[in-house]
């Protein structure tokens, strides 16, 4: 089969670039290994301060209809396992799609925090108890840990207990050598306290505050108190770290201990308490394996985080005819990814000669991609700007 | 385990339908995932390790880390939670518990 | 500190990597040859960030700013059917 444009993946930034291709009257497929469109859409639901409640799944399904009205080729449950020049897009069931442009808008994949105990049935990352808890609406466990103190965790460990679970508290990984970032006190209050001013729903930033405000801020990590504070009832433990998890046939207790304020585990405090569930919250990073296959080349941008393919400001990267859109070139929020799909969209529109005044739309749609940027609540990476600046400027140096 | 009712997502509908686990009958609602309806019957093991026999279950729920292989009506190394349960379906643990 | 598995696929141990760089793996490429991490199923999806930390933390070297990522195809396992499907002559590990 032959297409003006596959786009592979079928998340917010996928989506939305197969909208508008076919919009302008490209021929489009778009494949995805799920069998529900809207990528990480699905688990998404928390309450905007102005627009009320972001619920992912409801979003996801208004771009399917779209994406169905304009008789776009979709194709879930099939897998893209390899692509080949210029260009076939190989899928798992035996087809092959051919086209000249080519989207990769696969997303992001989560970071995993190793804990001693993490492989028993029970522990899961904390987007698969979203998914579980917000989008198949079963409670991935009734009384829940959570590993690692972000966005994410907070914001999920919200829809938990919106749903009846309770979740016993949230807390730090262990002590690891090569993941102190994570399970230092001290940069865990900075980093929540900038959460504040421009949280993406009212637990976070009611989370932010806590840190941000009284004696926190300014008599450091050392004194955040040991028995944690409650944000909304959850209690948020910023100098206690989950040790161990056990259990024999699924997680039944875990080991936390207190922290010292040289970040090390005052082993005299271990206590056990029992769990059913643990959600492991490490961060995400660029999903890119299926660029490094097709011989795009990347740059390793802590600040987006991971390892990106190069792309140009038009979502194109070192592979003539395959572009990037969403996740896959940094971590960012929906609403960008949705807003970088369009301009890609636009972009191969203008390519395959469906424009009239090319230049000024791709332009606006680049502007679209700006505000979506400066409008942007969740912040995924403390350093989202400095690692867009690097991704330019690599791209920069190397034409 | 099931959020029947949901105070922003509102009730449950889907329809029930019948799946097996490793012989056992289980309800499931239409449209969700294998992993999703075994976990709404208490079920979290999916799988043992080659290695050392551990058991293991979803650990991702998107796809990416193949934890969560299943056999589904013969066909092996499915992942239950990327796929949508159908009436009928026969599904099975794979690799071996330790006894 | 107890030991903690890392690459969760092969069942590979943290002290296992540890031994294996101190004798003398470096890479990501040496250590995926010595311990099999990384190379399971799902194809360091869960593991690789870790690995690179991992090493970037006991070489006291960078995470690489590579230009190539080395992930070749295919990208995910494929059963055999699919390849009868596809009649093709690719290499399947699983
Ligand atoms: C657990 C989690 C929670 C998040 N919560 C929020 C939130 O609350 N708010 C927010 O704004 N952002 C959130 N994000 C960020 C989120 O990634 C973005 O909102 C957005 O979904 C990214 O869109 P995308 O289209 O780039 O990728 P995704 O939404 O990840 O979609 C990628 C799609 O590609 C498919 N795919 C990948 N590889 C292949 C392949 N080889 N073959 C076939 N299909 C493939 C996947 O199945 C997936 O459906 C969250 C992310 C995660 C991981
Ligand atoms: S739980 Fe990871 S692939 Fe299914």
């Amino acid at each position: 089969m032959k297409y003006d444009l596959v786009v592979i993946g079928a998340g917010p930034a996928g989506m939305s670039a197969a909208i508008k291709a076919a919009s302008h009257g490209a021929t489009v497929a778009i494949v995805d290994e799920n069998p529900a469109a809207g990528g990480k859409l699905l688990g998404q639901l928390y309450k905007e301060p102005k627009t009320g409640w972001w619920i992912g799944r409801e979003v996801a399904k208004s771009l399917e209809e779209k994406v169905k009205r304009l008789g776009i080729d979709y194709f879930p449950e099939n897998e893209v396992w390899a692509i080949f020049p210029q260009w076939k897009v190989l899928l798992n069931h035996g087809e092959e799609l051919h086209t000249d442009y080519i989207l990769l808008a696969t997303g992001a994949a989560e970071k995993a925090i190793p804990v001693p105990g993490w492989t028993i049935p029970g522990v899961m990352s904390i987007g698969a108890a979203q998914v579980l808890n917000n989008f198949h609406r079963v409670n991935p466990g009734k009384r829940i840990a959570i590993i690692g103190i972000d966005a994410l965790s907070l914001t999920v460990a919200n829809e938990l207990k919106l749903s009846g679970a309770q979740v016993i508290g949230i807390y730090l990984p262990p002590p690891d050598d090569f993941l102190d970032r994570i399970s230092n006190p001290q940069q865990m209050i900075a980093y929540l306290s900038s959460l504040a001013d421009a949280a993406p729903n009212h637990f976070l930033k009611f989370a932010g505050k806590v840190t941000q405000n009284e004696f926190i801020q300014k008599v450091s990590a050392a004194f955040y108190p040991y028995r944690g504070m409650k944000i909304w009832g959850i209690p948020l433990f910023l100098r206690k770290s989950i040790l161990e998890i056990e259990g024999d046939k699924q997680a039944e207790q875990i080991k936390i201990a207190k922290i010292s304020r040289d970040g090390l585990p005052e082993m005299e405090s271990v206590k056990t308490i029992q769990v059913d569930c643990v959600c492991i919250s490490g961060g995400l990073y660029p999903l890119s394996e299926l660029a490094s296959a097709a011989g795009c080349e990347f740059a390793y941008i802590n600040e987006l985080g991971g390892h990106i393919p190069l792309h140009s400001q038009e979502m194109e990267t070192t592979q003539t005819g395959i572009f990037v859109a969403g996740n896959i070139t940094g971590i960012e929020g929906a609403k960008i990814a949705m807003a970088q799909g369009e301009l890609a969209g636009t972009v191969v529109s203008d390519r395959l000669g469906l424009l009239k005044s090319g230049t000024a739309i791709i332009k606006k749609a680049q502007a679209r991609v700006e505000k979506a940027r400066e409008n942007a609540l969740i912040k995924f990476q403390p350093d989202i700007e400095k690692g867009r600046e690097l991704a330019v400027q690599f791209w920069d140096e190397r034409t | 385990m099931r959020i029947k009712k949901h105070p922003i997502l509102g009730k449950l509908e889907e329809k029930e339908i019948n799946i097996t686990f490793n012989g056992r009958e289980f309800a499931a609602l239409e449209g969700e995932s294998i992993a999703a309806a075994l976990l709404a019957n208490h079920i979290r093991i999916l799988s043992y390790t080659e290695k050392r026999q551990e058991p293991r279950g979803i650990y991702c729920g998107i796809g990416h880390c193949y934890e969560c292989r299943v056999t589904v009506d013969g066909e092996r190394s499915v992942r239950a939670c990327i796929t949508t349960v159908k009436d009928g379906m026969r599904i099975e643990s794979q690799g071996e518990s330790p006894k | 500190m107890s030991d903690k598995i890392i690459c969760r696929c092969e069942e590979v141990l943290l002290s296992e990597i540890v031994e294996a760089m101190k004798t003398g793996a470096q890479t990501e490429k040496e250590l995926k040859l010595k311990t099999r991490a990384g190379m399971g199923i799902c194809q360091g999806r869960t593991c690789r960030p870790l690995l690179e930390q991992i090493i970037s933390f006991y070489t006291n070297k960078k995470i690489p700013q590579a230009s190539n990522l080395t992930f070749s195809i295919p990208v995910r396992p494929l059963s055999l059917s699919a390849l009868a499907h596809t009649g093709k002559d690719y290499k399947n590990e699983n």
